[in-house]
């Protein structure tokens, strides 16, 4: 079994500021592995355990984006890739999973790729079925937990907003995790120093054999602002049962009850 | 040339969704802004009930794919339906909701056509004739307004209390398209019902608790009452969910749901940017909090300066005196 991850690294606090361009400046906050993809890595790895598989990272993203992918080998993964190309900064979803698409299918004998659900900044949940689509496999998305995983079949439950689906699948396939699909690890010390020495490849979209104008324009960012300040607030005053009448008052007012 | 705007028809043992319904008030919108028809998009088995609801919900020509394969949900089998669909008549938008099996599908759907997709949207319109959609990234702190390229359809999904129902019904034709050959490569085995499942994306009204309850005994026994008094659910914030007080499902946040109710109540919670990220675009929001300067308060419509286990005693109390609930 060769399981893929993607990783996104992704500001730990989302208190980013917006360029006059459109573009985030997310300076000043430390980068980290997208929550829901630290779930990904630790599923795969376990499963590899078990299936004598290995794993590969890939994170599409600046340099500074091999901290992330350094951190996964720590966690265990065997070997990770960086795709870096200075026409990658605003990719939309879409087309990075085209770009992570040509990425897994280089490498040839991948059989599943495990993601998170969304990532914690642009949220657009879209890269994994997406991802899916482009190399051509079945998606199983928001899988909770994964209960059979051989070199040929996939048993997983799915949590959605409230049923659980228990589906089945052949490999090779895309599955997105969600948060709580199990509990990963901490490199340990020792880890963490033994890859830091360990080279991490960059890939180009020449090396891809991509083109940038293949991959973009089906969404266009059009504007971006910081979100509109609320109405400001009523602190409301006396004692307790004056304060619950009143806003017992005012939410009837306002049609709420 | 592209024609119509579309809703899927979302439907749930025969009904159609309230989603739709709203949708199509949305779709007749934006179709009467780019001076084209509302068309619905039934997709299921045995589904020729839904084509007069939809109808009764505002649709005027209803596209129907009716086969035994989409008896249920799942990936292949729906983006086959709906790219045999779309590419035989050409629509210029497609609406879904934006619950968790719509994301999956619209997300598959928009990599299959080459289409651009503007998902889990809080807003869509036409602005200067062109279709903008409206979206918050990075936990609410960024709104991202869209614009598509010239690929077709648009496919937007939608949250909840976007659109408003319409009144009156459409009227047009019914046309069946055939369910192309097709494998689809995952079996649903089971669904079950999730125990203590709660749908928070699609509850009116929320009250939250967080570490200021003082127990998971205090949550208990105050939080659930009050949310049912007052026609809602219950949620958490991430402190008591990692505490282990009240299971994930119901964590509201960056992390957990984000949810935009009628009314959210915050109840014992400091209002951490991660909580506020998943509740700050609720219509109405009262914070109940002992610490007068708690952030919480920066984003509450009316606050309430207390200890919650005196205050949500006698609110739940009034609330009830008034509604005789």
């Amino acid at each position: 079994m060769h399981a893929v991850v993607c990783v996104k690294q992704v500001p730990e606090q989302n208190s980013v500021k917006i360029n006059s361009d459109t573009t985030i400046d997310a300076s000043g906050i430390t980068p980290i592995i997208n929550l829901f993809d630290e779930y990904a890595i630790e599923e795969a790895l376990q499963w590899a355990e078990k299936n004598d598989g290995k794993v590969t990272v890939i994170s599409l993203g600046p340099d500074d984006a091999t901290d992330s992918l350094k951190k996964a080998l720590a966690m265990g993964a065997n070997e990770a890739i960086l795709i870096n190309d200075d026409s990658l900064g605003q990719v939309g979803a879409q087309g990075a999973a085209k770009v992570v698409a040509a990425a897994i299918q280089k490498l040839g004998d991948v059989n599943i790729v495990f993601c998170g659900k969304q990532s914690t900044d642009d949220e657009t949940g879209q890269f994994g079925p997406a991802l899916a689509r482009f190399l051509g496999w079945p998606q199983l998305t928001y899988v909770f937990k994964v209960h059979e995983l051989t070199d040929s079949q996939i048993v997983v439950d799915r949590a959605l907003e409230d049923t659980l689906e228990t589906v089945e699948a052949s490999l090779p396939v895309v599955i997105t995790a969600v948060k709580d699909l199990n509990e990963p690890r901490y490199p340990s010390l020792l880890k963490i120093r033994k890859v830091s020495k360990q080279p991490i490849p960059t890939w180009t979209l020449s090396d891809l054999g991509l083109s940038a104008d293949s991959l973009g324009g089906t969404i266009n960012i059009a504007k971006r602002t910081p979100p509109p300040p609320r109405p400001s607030g009523e602190i409301l005053s006396g004692d307790v049962q004056t304060q619950v009448k009143e806003l017992v008052q005012k939410l009837i007012e306002s049609q709420i009850l | 040339m592209a024609h119509g705007v579309w809703v899927l028809i979302e439907h749930k043992n025969g009904e159609i969704a309230p989603i739709t319904k709203e949708l199509l008030g949305k779709g007749k919108e934006l179709a009467d802004g780019l001076g084209q028809s509302l068309a619905g998009l039934v997709l299921g088995s045995n589904v020729s009930g839904l084509v007069e609801q939809a109808r009764a919900a505002g649709a005027g020509n209803v596209y129907v794919v009716d086969d035994a394969a989409l008896a249920s949900y799942t990936t292949d089998g729906y983006v086959a339906a709906a790219k045999a669909a779309i590419e035989a008549h050409q629509p210029e938008v497609l609406l879904t909701g934006s619950s968790l099996q719509m994301r999956d599908f619209t997300g598959a759907l928009a990599a299959e056509l080459g289409t651009g997709l503007a998902p889990d949207v809080t807003g869509v319109s036409i602005e200067g004739g062109a279709v903008q959609a409206v979206r918050p990234s990075h936990g609410a702190n960024v709104i991202n307004a869209l614009t598509f390229g010239s690929e077709r359809p648009m496919i937007v999904s939608v949250r909840r209390q976007v659109g408003q129902p319409l009144d009156a019904a459409g009227s047009g034709e019914t046309i069946n398209v055939a369910m192309p050959q097709t494998e689809i490569r995952t079996k649903v085995r089971n669904v079950e019902q999730r125990t203590g499942a709660v749908n928070l994306a699609d509850a009116m009204v929320i009250v939250s608790g967080g570490r200021g309850m003082g127990s998971p005994e205090n949550y208990e026994k105050l939080i659930p009452e009050l949310a049912r008094v007052l026609g809602g659910t219950h949620g958490a914030s991430r402190a008591i969910v990692d505490a282990g007080w009240v299971p994930y499902e119901r964590q509201v946040g960056q992390t957990g749901k984000t949810v935009a109710p009628k009314l959210y109540m915050a109840c014992g919670i400091s209002g951490a940017i991660q909580h506020l990220a998943g509740m700050r675009s609720s219509n109405t929001i009262v914070a109940i909090n002992k610490d007068p300067e708690a952030p919480i308060f920066k984003v509450a419509t009316y606050g309430i300066v207390g200890d919650v286990n005196d205050v949500l005693p006698a609110l739940t109390e009034e609330v009830k005196a008034k509604t005789g609930r």
